[in-house]
């Protein structure tokens, strides 16, 4: 019984934490069919903004979260801004872009290197403490991280269904053609898109350096298991990502209780690749996704 | 001249300017670089074959080329083989894992290749890094299968030192890897403007047309893959019995980029795009030697800028330039024919 | 006098290096129904994208209510009230019917206006109400086909292009669809109508342009074409 209990704490929140990385993703990907790999580097970018948010302008906890959220969507507009616009509608746009983004995350990962060093630096926004369900301990940082996570999904799910500019951004997805001559100015609803996925990755960011510590190469991981969410959700398919992140989230968890943390990514890797045999679209996906 | 004959020219110069190399060159440190270049120029060959002319986005590359080297220094360690005997079961071994990666990830498209395959590689690093169960003592010390993070060291080397001397063992690795980048150059030459290379042309230009003639992405695709497997796989034999360490840093991400920025600098499914963006990311990177923190950014740089300025890389700016001034030159001077 | 609602004039344009309108000039009027027709492949829906702004004209000129808009991005043109319902309706699939309408009124003037456009189209075309929260996939082909136009009427539009409304419908759904498009053209509505079958458009409109091969071959009255006995045998088969 403890042991459930404990692996569904764990498992709630590591799908919080992935499942906002995964839908920036998604959205990016949705709306412009761009692979960001640049989303580690973006991660990184939020857990140092808010260390230095918080550590060294002395600001308070929400403050330095909403500057941090600001940096990473500012962020993601200027990689939209100075390359991936240059890029869209260009032969091999597909391809080249992911090669674009491996570089700007190459140079973010680096800058931030230079400027904080390459140590592993304690998250002071990390909440201490915690309490007893049973036997079993939950910190408050992880119920901090399952509760926020599930508040912007829910912001976020209500700014696509209702609002002038998430319809646009679910159209754009759907038909970008269609989406032009119903009037919208197609080029700044793509700069809106990078400006969600950044503010959400720095978001998603600031959590996740506050379970582990901030180091430039923290990003990388949680990356990648944030694709392997996405392509078992099917690529650009934002609801699906965000069940799939819980789904896999706790799935980690078991495999790192049952085998060990060892195997975790292996599995999670086997799993993706079984899904994608049994299913080449992804669990939620649709053929269009993937036509090239 | 066909445009055969001037690459197999130009390649027979080349060779001839790196056989001469090693009695000319000043010191131990130059000839070590080369010989690093031979070995990093191999796998992007190998590369630009999958990635460039067979169109599959894989990351896998560096797995590849570490597992590879795993294999050799294996079978040295573990089967007490000669080094040179392990070196093609080493290939082959690649081979088989890019098979495997190849069944797994292959039937999707783009980005899916691209994810998968660096899943791939990310998972292949962390199974060797935690790899903590003792599969062998070495004296009171336990030994892991994959050698964990230390790395697997004393499985042998080539014998250049009893060959051929102290003074000129570094010769002994530097025309061996030499050799190899040799027979990858001349292989994917040979897939490249023979019947593969007019494959996938057929497959770009027209896919219906293509796959309804019974050309089948996937198997060629596959074919490409493994294929082009064994010279990485060599390659990667031939990098761990010339440091007689072969450890999981090859599968760190700095390696695979820096690999992925010669192929894209140099230029994408060119000829001489491989050798060429090899050539430029070493000399840029002996450069910046001295100031270490700038590499991995400039290596960022270097992709972005590339892939906005110039997608085709150097090699397909110096045609575009060439083909500018041709075709200034026939129109001033009219008959001018001079071939190259 | 005023000019007419839309003019175009020498327009060119096509893709590639290969030409598909050379030097077209015509004007609809407002309150007039003005219609294209002639052989498919011939340049009718490139004519129409040029108006809406996604392909970039050649040489020429269009002027809307006397002001260019060649050259102008695809969403500004929406703004000044120039509408496409494009060919095979183009909706988003996997959103609902009402959103498909509020992506009609992104434009921020008909977004402000969006409540009450709705309840005019929901007049207009009942069957829209009835599906309201389906989501598009659900709908027979002639719902997507009202539902096309009902999203082109909610962004508020002056003039409307309509690019083939009758393909691909059983006839009893297509007399249903010119309903709807006689009751537009009696409030009032200017349309630029293409229409690959010319029976169709004999009743509803006022001046008739044959276009082959990129250009004008022949204008006139639906009256005048039907007594034109080469027209009729060359380009409608009949």
């Amino acid at each position: 019984m403890d042991t459930t209990t404990q692996i569904i704490i764990s498992g709630l929140t590591l799908g919080a934490m992935y499942a906002i990385s995964t839908v920036s993703l998604s959205l990016i990907w949705g709306a412009l069919n761009v692979l960001n790999m640049a989303q580690g580097a973006l991660l990184t970018l939020g857990g140092y903004a808010a260390y230095t948010a918080s550590a060294a302008l002395g600001l308070n906890a929400p403050l330095a979260i909403l500057l941090t959220v600001a940096a990473g969507g500012l962020f993601g507009v200027a990689m939209y801004a100075l390359v991936v616009r240059h890029m869209l509608d260009r032969e091999g746009f597909e391809v080249n872009v992911i090669i674009a983004t491996i570089g700007i995350g190459m140079v973010l990962e680096a800058g931030l290197q230079k400027l904080y060093g390459a140590y592993p630096i304690r998250q002071p926004l990390t909440v201490e403490g915690g309490f007893f369900l049973g036997n079993v301990y939950v910190p408050y940082n992880s119920v901090i991280i399952v509760l926020t996570s599930a508040a912007l999904m829910l912001v976020l799910a209500a700014v696509l269904a209702r609002t002038r500019m998430g319809r646009a951004i679910r159209a754009i997805s759907q038909n970008r053609d269609a989406a032009r001559l119903m009037g919208v100015p197609v080029e700044l609803v793509y700069a809106q898109v990078f400006a969600l996925a950044g503010g959400l990755s720095a978001a998603s960011g600031i959590m996740l350096s506050t379970i582990t510590t901030l180091a430039p190469t923290m990003g990388y991981d949680p990356m990648l298991k944030a694709f392997i969410i996405c392509v078992v959700a099917g690529l650009g398919n934002v609801m699906g990502a965000l069940y799939a992140a819980f789904l896999l989230g706790l799935f980690e968890s078991t495999v790192q209780f049952a085998l060990g943390v060892r195997f975790a990514f292996i599995s999670m890797l086997v799993l993706v690749i079984a899904v994608l045999i049994w299913r080449p679209y992804g669990l939620f996906g649709r053929t269009r996704v993937t036509k090239l | 001249m066909s445009a055969t004959r001037r690459n197999v020219l130009a390649g027979l110069v080349l060779l001839a300017i790196a056989i001469a190399l090693p009695f000319v060159l000043p010191g131990r440190y130059l000839i070590g670089q080369l010989t690093l270049f031979f070995i990093w120029a191999t796998v992007v060959t190998q590369w630009n074959l999958v990635f460039g002319v067979a169109g599959i986005f894989s990351l896998a590359q560096m797995a590849i080329f570490a597992f590879g080297g795993y294999a050799t220094a294996m079978v040295g360690l573990y089967g007490g083989w000669n080094l040179w005997l392990a070196l093609p079961v080493g290939a082959l071994a690649a081979v088989v894992f890019s098979l495997v990666v190849g069944l797994a990830c292959l039937r999707l498209k783009g980005p899916y290749v691209a994810l998968l395959t660096l899943a791939i590689a990310q998972g292949m690093y962390l199974l060797i890094i935690t790899d903590t169960a003792c599969f062998s003592m070495e004296g009171v010390t336990c030994r892991n299968f994959t050698g964990g993070t230390r790395g697997l060291a004393k499985y042998g080397d080539f014998g250049f030192r009893e060959w051929l001397g102290y003074k000129y063992m570094a010769f002994g690795d530097y025309y061996l890897a030499l050799g190899v980048l040799v027979l990858a150059t001349a292989f994917s030459m040979f897939l490249m403007f023979g019947p593969i290379g007019a494959a996938f042309q057929a497959l770009r230009d027209s896919p219906e047309y293509a796959t309804a003639r019974g050309v089948s992405r996937f198997k060629f695709q596959m074919l490409v893959f493994a294929s082009s497997a064994f010279f990485t796989g060599l390659a990667g034999g031939v990098f761990a019995g010339y440091y007689k360490v072969m450890g999981a840093n090859t599968l760190y991400l700095s390696p695979l980029l820096f690999l992925l920025a010669m192929m894209v600098v140099g230029g994408l499914g060119r000829t001489w795009g491989p050798l060429v963006g090899a050539a430029a990311l070493m000399l840029a990177d002996e450069g910046l030697k001295d100031f270490p923190e700038y590499r991995f950014m400039g290596i960022g740089a270097a992709l972005v800028l590339f892939v906005m300025l110039w997608p085709r890389g150097i090699v397909g700016a110096a045609e575009a330039i060439g083909a500018q001034l041709q075709k200034r030159r026939s129109e001033l001077g009219g008959t001018s024919t001079r071939q190259h | 006098m005023t000019a007419p609602l839309l003019q175009l004039r020498d327009v060119e344009a096509g893709y590639g290096g290969q030409r598909v309108l050379r030097g077209i000039s015509f004007d609809v009027p407002a309150g007039q129904v003005v219609t294209l027709i002639g052989p498919n492949g011939h340049g009718k829906t490139t004519l129409l994208r040029c108006v809406s702004g996604l392909v970039r004209l050649g040489a020429g000129e269009i002027l809307f209510a006397d002001e260019p808009i060649s050259g102008a991005r695809a969403h500004r043109i929406v703004e000044k009230g120039v509408v496409h319902i494009p060919q095979g309706d183009l909706l988003f699939t996997d959103m609902s019917v009402y959103d498909n309408l509020m992506m009609g009124a992104y434009p921020k003037a008909a977004y402000a206006a969006a409540p009450q456009r709705l309840a005019e189209v929901f007049s207009l075309l009942p069957r829209l109400q009835e599906r309201r929260s389906q989501i598009v996939a659900s709908l027979s082909g002639g719902e997507r086909r009202m539902l096309a136009i009902g999203r082109g009427l909610m962004a508020n539009g002056k003039l409307l292009l309509i690019d083939e409304p009758s393909l691909g419908l059983a006839p009893l759904v297509i007399d249903q669809i010119y309903e709807v498009i006689g009751n537009l053209k009696r409030h009032g509505m200017a349309i630029l109508l293409v229409e690959e079958n010319a029976s169709r458009i004999i009743g509803i409109a006022d001046h008739v342009h044959l276009l082959d091969d990129g250009k004008i071959v022949w204008n006139g009255t639906p009256a005048e074409m039907e007594e034109n006995e080469d027209i009729l045998t060359t380009y409608l088969g009949g």
